[in-house]
């Protein structure tokens, strides 16, 4: 299954913007090797939405930090390719690149940028939010302060900050959590990245608030032509702003497909059951959420052949248990990683 | 034991366990060394609300809007700075929670529980489940030794875990199974009423659903009434019977769920429910959404009149200038809305 990287590896299509192969990332810890990322394959094309949603410990995060190579120091990386377009056009190989190297440096805040849940904690708490914008704009573009000012601003006003002339020269905790996620998509967006890493952007948010830092992102990505990976546990939040979406369970991608596939034919019984066990607006009350039975597993056993076998309602003993499923590419370009993806007449017969 | 409450009990209907009326909670705002109080956050404003008894009554807002802050109110956490909280106990006398003595208090308070939003701050790192979950036992002196361990293993399997995890601490178990453990907590000394406050938000899609229909059999198996607090209106349409909708310290609407939802009569439950991402992709790309403009006042800086009108798309001079009172509609929903009557608002459509 695990393929090493292979550098005749056919080049992307022009319009791929980033793609990862089978990305593996491993964790060694005192109770034994945790496999966060265990094989991972998505890809994004320039200007889309790749939402990837997935319950925590997924691998959803680790699997986004690895593009950035944002990882934690002990983290192996174990196998696969993370490959990026350029600005300049070419291809670039992520996982050969030393986190700490010039390219990487350059890479991050200049051509990806990324987001993240708490901005409080992501936003320096001793630089007006002026000078954080302005410096990542100094560090990749031959501008001078007064010039980096200035495209502090105009990126404030972009993101519909009330009064950026104030805003500009004022600190993080003076702003309200809204607010905040505004200034940190700025200071993502301060060098027009073609990719933006949105990590649970607004799941710290307030519904309303949440509305508008959607329909935010959904206006800057058309403006800019900028690509997203959006991640998310909310089905309600990636059905509002992906194009295509990747289910990510116990460290694998279970099934992607365009968001429609994925909302009204979901393939893989973990979709299947998650869309069934979300309470809906507009629906009866009372009646009883479906729910999954068990837990997800904790990482150092995670169970033989399907990881999510123990917990499905569709599993087949003497083939989920013990093999490993590939992916079942349907001709839509869907694909599911169960044995009996689109046959479950056929499972059922087995049962 | 305790004095009946001054102010006619009488008043209070049969089937009522909690009639909140008037209720008021301000926060004096300190400045300088001095302390100097500068002015008051109206946390609750003139709440005035009953809950049923077996009834699950959902209150929803944004953060700051004082949802918590009425729980603590009546499990009187908090003293209120005006009005009255009055609390049916399971022997049918009615007491006013606001003016209990401290000893009175803990009676009432064995029959009344609250479960927290954060299951890993909640529970003391450094108590055992039986240490945990039997704490309201020794602390209210219910038991012998012996009684309390079989109580805790029962209330342990009566929340789906398993009674040999006693010795065990919270530290080794998930985010959903540690809540799991604050409902034990909750339930041991059999209250008829509790409060959950953001019980289910902090956990995984699969794992609240799980929660939530334990939460529901419990509350059919043991007779109880929830005060059910939570920002996702999804969950809170789901469990509860009646709602109301906060906003800066008021209650906006008060009514029956289904009704409520499918024709709100206040803007600000229109816009709340307008907000909600829904997992129906094809839905969201025909449904025109507006988001509300804006931010939540601070709490400090009201505005005048109604405090929703500067983000109230129908809001005229009257709002501007005029306090809405809570006033009774014929149709029995309690609307704070000059013009509940007039507007022809949008709810969310059954399907």
């Amino acid at each position: 299954m695990t393929l090493a990287f292979n550098p005749s590896q056919p080049p992307m299509p022009p319009d791929r913007l980033l793609q990862l192969d089978d990305v593996g990332v491993h964790f060694p810890t005192r109770d034994g090797l945790v496999k966060a990322v265990n094989g991972v394959s998505y890809h994004v094309n320039k200007g889309e939405v790749l939402g990837i949603v997935g319950e925590s410990g997924s691998g959803k995060s680790v699997t986004a930090r690895s593009i950035m190579r944002l990882q934690p120091k002990n983290a192996i990386n174990a196998s696969g390719t993370i490959r990026f377009r350029r600005k300049s056009g070419e291809e670039l190989l992520i996982n050969e690149q030393d986190r700490l190297s010039r390219t990487m440096r350059d890479l991050r805040g200049n051509e990806i940028g990324m987001i993240f849940q708490e901005p409080m904690t992501a936003l320096s708490p001793v630089h007006t939010i002026g000078t954080q914008i302005a410096r990542t704009v100094m560090l990749h573009r031959k501008v001078s302060k007064a010039e980096a000012r200035a495209r502090a601003i105009e990126l404030l006003g972009k993101v519909q900050m009330p009064r950026p002339n104030d805003i500009v020269d004022r600190y993080p905790h003076h702003l309200s959590g809204g607010m905040r996620q505004r200034a940190m998509i700025a200071l993502a967006l301060a060098c027009d990245p073609a990719l933006l890493i949105a990590d649970e952007p607004t799941t710290a948010l307030d519904v309303t608030t949440e509305a508008q830092i959607l329909e935010l992102l959904k206006q800057l990505k058309d403006e800019m032509n900028m690509a997203i990976v959006f991640i998310t546990h909310n089905f309600g939040v990636v059905a509002d702003i992906a194009d295509r979406v990747a289910v990510m369970y116990l460290g694998r991608v279970v099934e992607t497909g365009t968001v429609d596939e994925i909302f009204y034919e979901p393939k893989h019984p973990y979709t299947q059951a998650l869309l069934q066990s979300i309470p809906r607006l507009g629906q009866s009350h009372g009646r009883r959420l479906r729910t999954i039975a068990g837990m997800v597993p904790d990482p150092f056993n995670v169970p033989t052949g399907c990881s999510f076998h123990p917990r499905c309602m569709k599993a087949v003993g003497g083939v989920c248990d013990v093999q490993t499923p590939d992916d079942v590419l349907f001709p839509s370009g869907q694909r599911a990683r169960c044995h009996y993806a689109g046959q479950t007449a056929l499972a059922e017969a087995a049962q | 034991m305790t004095q009946p409450s001054k102010n006619a009990p009488a008043a209070m209907q049969d089937d009522t366990i909690i009639s909140v009326r008037s209720a008021r909670k301000y926060f004096p705002v300190q400045e300088g060394w001095l302390r100097t109080i500068k002015g008051y956050v109206k946390a609750v404003d003139d709440i005035t609300f009953d809950i049923k008894k077996g009834e699950t009554f959902g209150l929803v807002g944004e953060s700051g809007s004082g949802k918590s802050s009425i729980a603590r109110l009546i499990l009187r956490a908090y003293d209120l700075t005006g009005g009255e909280i009055l609390f049916r106990r399971s022997n049918g006398e009615v007491v006013d929670v606001s003016t209990l003595s401290d000893r009175s208090l803990r009676e009432i308070r064995r029959e009344m529980q609250m479960i927290f939003q954060d299951p890993y701050s909640s529970l003391n790192p450094r108590m055992t489940l039986l240490e945990l979950v039997g704490e309201p036992m020794v602390i209210h002196g219910v038991g012998s030794e012996g009684e309390i361990r079989d109580r805790v293993a029962d209330l342990l399997r009566l929340v789906g875990l398993r009674p040999e995890y006693l010795n065990r601490y919270p530290h080794a178990f998930s985010g959903g199974q540690r809540q799991r453990i604050g409902i034990a907590r909750a339930l041991a000394l059999n209250p008829s009423f509790i409060a959950a406050d953001e019980a289910v938000s902090a956990l995984d899609v699969s794992v609240a659903a799980q929660n939530i229909n334990l939460m529901q059999d419990l509350q059919e198996q043991f007779g109880l009434t929830y005060l059910f607090i939570t920002h996702d209106l999804g969950m809170v349409e789901h469990i509860s019977d009646r709602i109301g909708v906060m906003y800066l310290g008021r209650l906006m609407e008060v009514g029956p769920t289904d009704e409520m939802f499918a024709k709100p009569q206040h803007p600000y439950t229109e816009a709340l429910l307008a907000a909600v991402p829904q997992p129906d992709p094809r839905g969201n790309r025909t449904r025109k959404r507006v988001p509300l403009k804006g931010e939540i006042a601070d709490a400090m800086n009201i505005p005048t009149g109604c405090p929703f009108h500067p983000r109230c798309p129908y809001a005229d001079v009257k709002c501007r200038g005029e306090v809405p009172e809570l006033r009774m509609l014929p149709s029995g929903r309690q609307v704070r809305c000059h013009y509940a009557e007039t507007l022809d608002l949008v709810g969310v459509a059954a399907a």
